[in-house]
């Protein structure tokens, strides 16, 4: 469900961010974003890099680097409020019932630490469990990314692993609390194909059987076309069209949507044909200008863009979009 | 992985050979007949010949260098002229103070440099932070002779807290050990925290930035944990090695404080020996301490090694 | 601006130190030998002739302590150039010797290296006579290892920037390549290494003069100043405050210097990077 100026958002929402602007010193990276994620939904964020998904993804969860300076209206993550919690609040809050999966797997898990050694500490710590049950739910969850020996993986160090086993403990990691919302930022990029398609079934399994939200970041609207209910996609700092999934590519209505659509790739390509791609790049300065980001690479580009864009709703509050076209 | 260790030997032995080579011909330089020194002025040209003879300075110097190695091989470094005691039995006796003196001053500057640089990488550019860079700054400059005096003055004289002189061995007393120590130590400290302050608070700062501190705080463990569990141990192998080395190269450097303190330690051996050119002595006590320096920097790096399972196992496949 | 606040305070300490070091060749309130026992033990006051005091034979410590300025800072800064020039030599001709000259160059290296500094200079003073001569040889050896690394290894690391290559390629002969293109590259590390290595010797200069092995009495020096000044350290503890804080201004400046450079050097490359 898309919230703009009325409202809309209700209780059992999971993720509720309203008008949220990150600013770097005098550059703006993140500009009035608004997300609503509904409880038990697959929710995809998509863009180029550079467009803001990972910053806005960690002002949720209040993992913004520090030197970020963030505002915004609301932020209610989880049930709580994230703008008037204190530090401790937010942290155990965000510990119990966030699980968070990011994009590069390298130096996320603790080179010098054995798996079982800190996949288990959260657990331990929020649930008041002990170790031994920590390290049988671990066992569990290792079993259900796919993992065939979980007591062997337990007993590893990260660096023994590859980039998808590695990326599958990140999963069963975040699943320990049974959180309500996992954050999954480009969980399948570096992935090889077969992994890949594992990783995203274990998705779609776990917000099927558990009705854990997922917050699902990726460049690729392939992927989101598949797997996700509802998707946000920003450009520049900016959303620029969000909604059901099913209406967003049924009928996408700002310029940028409709060229990341074109080029998702199929096998329907001939192979003779190029793949299409939008020529020019994601600007990094001036994204608090009034007028259109997209300006310089939009195909349907007017002058009126360059002073003003329109936001549109449709009357069912369910499709959202940013554009002076119709 | 055996390999890198059979290598790190390998270049031990090799400039410890350097080391002995250096030893040997530089204080074979100084002007002036040996034997001649010690016989002093007194002497005929024939008990001059005599003992020169009997010391055997006059076969060629690389016959001397090499009876000198052989001898230092089944630990035998000759007498000393000034002590008329044998090399060995002066650096045994002498051994133990250095050690205690050495072993607190390291306790005592690893505490407070894992402190306060822990501190100041997590608080960075706070007043503590700075307050631990002027520290570290000012313990390098002071020069330790200078504050040894000030802190006789003060904690020895004035405040009658410490003996200002003096060295009792554990065996004898504990608390008068530790009592004789424990200025000299503090003195010692104060030279090598900075530089450990300063490794440890940029190993610290290196690894709060690695992506494992994200996991730990989504994780929503608490600040202890955080820090001492992922932060430290991700810090720690620079300065591991670095407090392996400062340790060796602090064990040969005590020279001064031993002389403020009067310690009879390896260090004032050093002096008398230089002070007299008693040159039997001054080899076997510059070969002895180098080697140890060189024997301890080694262990030190085959143990970092085994502690961090990364290296460990990049070295694995050799 | 943080950044460079070692270094101005280095700058700082170092003017001060350079300060009193010329105003020794210009005017000195006293001639540092002279002694004056019905002097002797005047506390220091501001209002009288003697500023900082004198000393137990009656000299003047103000005069004393800007005459061991000159020689602290000779030893100082000589043996350290002394020491860059051959590192610089010798870690050239490593870097561009054969493999056997080249290992025998470095493995002497490394075995200079192992020496603990002060025993490495104790046992050089042993050998020359004592005397500034002899501390200027002895430091300036002590800093031959680290300086020929250095230089060794950037040479190794610069030969294969392009701009090497192009040179080689139209044909300079080595020695023009050296100096044109070589020593500009290097500089930067060379001054910082040369700052902090200043601090470190004139920290070593002083201890060796306390224990008597360096600059001899009667002249001054502070290290001398200070061991003379044991004696009478419980009863006249001023006489140590002087060149206590003396070395410490400049150990304390060098080293800063030495420091706020390399901060730039970092800050410039990551830049650049």
């Amino acid at each position: 469900m898309i919230f703009l100026l009325t409202g809309g958002a209700i209780m059992s929402d999971t993720v509720v961010l309203n008008n949220l602007h990150i600013k770097d010193g005098d550059n703006t990276l993140v500009n009035k974003t608004s997300i609503v994620i509904e409880q038990g939904e697959i929710y995809g964020l998509v863009g180029e890099s550079g467009s803001g998904k990972t910053l806005t993804a960690k002002a949720i969860i209040d993992l913004l680097p520090e030197g970020l300076n963030y505002t915004a209206d609301k932020i209610i993550t989880a049930g709580k409020n994230m703008l008037i919690a204190s530090s401790d609040e937010k942290r155990e809050h965000i510990g119990k019932n966030i699980g968070y999966i990011p994009q590069n797997t390298v130096f996320y898990l603790h080179p010098m630490i054995k798996i079982k050694n800190q996949i288990g500490d959260g657990y331990i710590y929020h649930m008041n469990k002990s170790r031994k049950e920590a390290m049988e739910k671990a066992e569990v969850l290792l079993k259900k990314v796919g993992f065939e020996n979980p007591k062997t993986v337990l007993n590893y160090y990260p660096w023994q692993l590859s980039g998808g086993m590695r990326q599958r403990c990140n999963i069963a990691m975040a699943l320990m609390n049974d959180p309500k919302l996992i954050i999954a930022d480009e969980p399948t990029t570096a992935l090889d194909s077969t992994v890949q398609r594992q990783v995203m079934e274990l998705f779609g399994a776990i917000n099927k059987e558990l009705k854990i939200s997922i917050l699902l970041i990726s460049h690729d609207l392939g992927l989101i076309k598949h797997y996700s209910h509802s998707l946000a996609v920003m450009y520049a700092g900016q959303i620029v069209e969000s909604g059901y999934s099913k209406t967003v590519f049924n009928n996408p209505k700002h310029p940028y949507t409709q060229l990341l659509i074109e080029i998702i790739p199929s096998l329907k390509i001939k192979k003779s044909e190029p793949l299409a791609e939008i020529p020019g790049f994601v600007q990094e300065k001036g994204r608090d200008a009034d007028g259109c980001l997209f300006i310089k690479r939009c195909p349907k580009a007017m002058d009126i863009c360059k002073e003003y864009v329109a936001e549109h709703m449709d009357d069912m509050q369910d499709h959202y979009y940013r554009c002076n076209l119709e | 992985m055996l390999s890198y260790v059979l290598n790190r030997f390998k270049s031990a032995i090799v400039v410890l050979f350097v080391v002995s080579i250096i030893t040997f011909f530089v204080l074979m330089i100084i002007p002036g007949n040996p034997a001649e020194l010690i016989l002093g002025t007194d002497a005929t040209p024939e008990m001059i010949e005599d003992l020169h003879v009997a010391m055997g300075l006059d076969r060629p110097l690389y016959q001397q260098y090499l009876s000198w190695l052989l001898d230092l091989f089944k630990l035998n470094m000759g007498k000393s002229y000034v002590y008329g005691e044998s090399v060995k039995t002066l650096i045994a006796r002498s051994l133990p103070v250095t050690i205690s003196i050495s072993v607190f001053a390291m306790a005592i500057a690893v505490f407070i440099a894992f402190f306060f640089g822990m501190i100041s990488a997590i608080k960075k550019n706070s007043i503590i932070d700075y307050f631990s860079r002027s520290i570290m700054q000012l313990g390098a400059a002071i020069p330790s002779f200078w504050i040894g005096m000030v802190f006789i003055v003060y904690f020895g004289v004035k405040l009658k807290l410490f003996p200002v002189s003096g060295f009792v061995p554990i065996n004898q007393n504990f608390i008068k050990f530790i009592n004789s120590i424990f200025l000299p130590s503090v003195v010692l400290a104060i030279g090598e925290v900075g530089t450990l302050l300063r490794i440890i608070r940029s190993s610290m700062l290196d690894s709060l930035k690695q992506d494992y501190m994200d996991m730990a705080k989504v994780k929503g463990l608490g600040a202890g944990k955080i820090y001492i569990k992922y932060a430290l141990r991700g810090a720690l192998t620079a300065p591991l090695t670095i407090i392996g080395m400062q340790f060796a190269k602090l064990a040969g450097g005590t020279v001064v404080v031993e002389t403020i303190f009067a310690l009879p330690g390896l260090g004032r051996l050093v002096l008398t020996a230089v002070e007299h050119r008693d040159i039997v002595l001054l080899q076997g006590l510059v070969m002895f301490i180098t080697s140890t320096v060189i024997i301890i920097t080694l262990i030190v790096d085959i143990l970092v090694m085994f502690l961090n399972p990364r290296i460990k196992s990049f070295h694995q496949g050799e | 601006m943080r950044k460079n606040l070692s270094l101005i305070i280095g700058i700082v300490l170092v003017l001060i130190i350079i300060t009193v070091w010329v105003m020794s060749f210009v005017f000195m309130p006293y001639n540092p030998n002279e002694m004056n026992i019905p002097n002797k033990f005047l506390k220091p006051d501001l209002q009288s002739e003697h500023i900082l005091g004198t000393d137990n034979f009656g000299r003047d410590i103000l005069s004393r302590i800007m005459y061991g300025s000159r020689n602290v800072l000779l030893v100082g800064i000589g043996s350290v150039t002394l020491g860059t020039v051959l590192g610089i030599v010798l870690g050239a001709v490593a870097a561009m010797a054969k493999r056997f000259a080249n290992t025998i160059i470095m493995r002497i290296m490394d075995g200079l290296m192992a020496f603990p500094g002060i025993l490495l200079a104790m046992m050089l003073v042993t050998v020359v006579e004592r005397g500034i001569q002899g501390s200027i040889i002895a430091i300036s050896i002590f800093m031959v290892p680290v300086f020929s690394r250095l230089v060794y290894s950037m040479i190794l690391d610069t030969e294969n920037l392009l701009f090497i290559k192009a040179a080689k390629s139209y044909g300079s002969t080595k020695s023009q390549i050296f100096f044109r293109h070589y020593i500009p590259a290097m500089l930067p590390r060379l001054i910082t290494q040369f700052s902090s290595a200043i601090g470190s010797a004139v920290m070593i200069e002083t201890s060796l003069s306390f224990l008597g092995l360096g600059i001899q009495p009667p002249f001054a020096s502070w290290g001398l100043m200070l061991s003379e000044s044991r004696q009478f350290f419980l009863v006249y503890p001023y006489l140590a405050v002087a060149p206590g804080i003396a070395i410490i201004i400049t150990v304390l400046g060098f080293n800063l210097i030495g420091d706020g450079l390399n901060d730039i050097l970092i800050n410039r490359r990551s830049h650049n990077e």
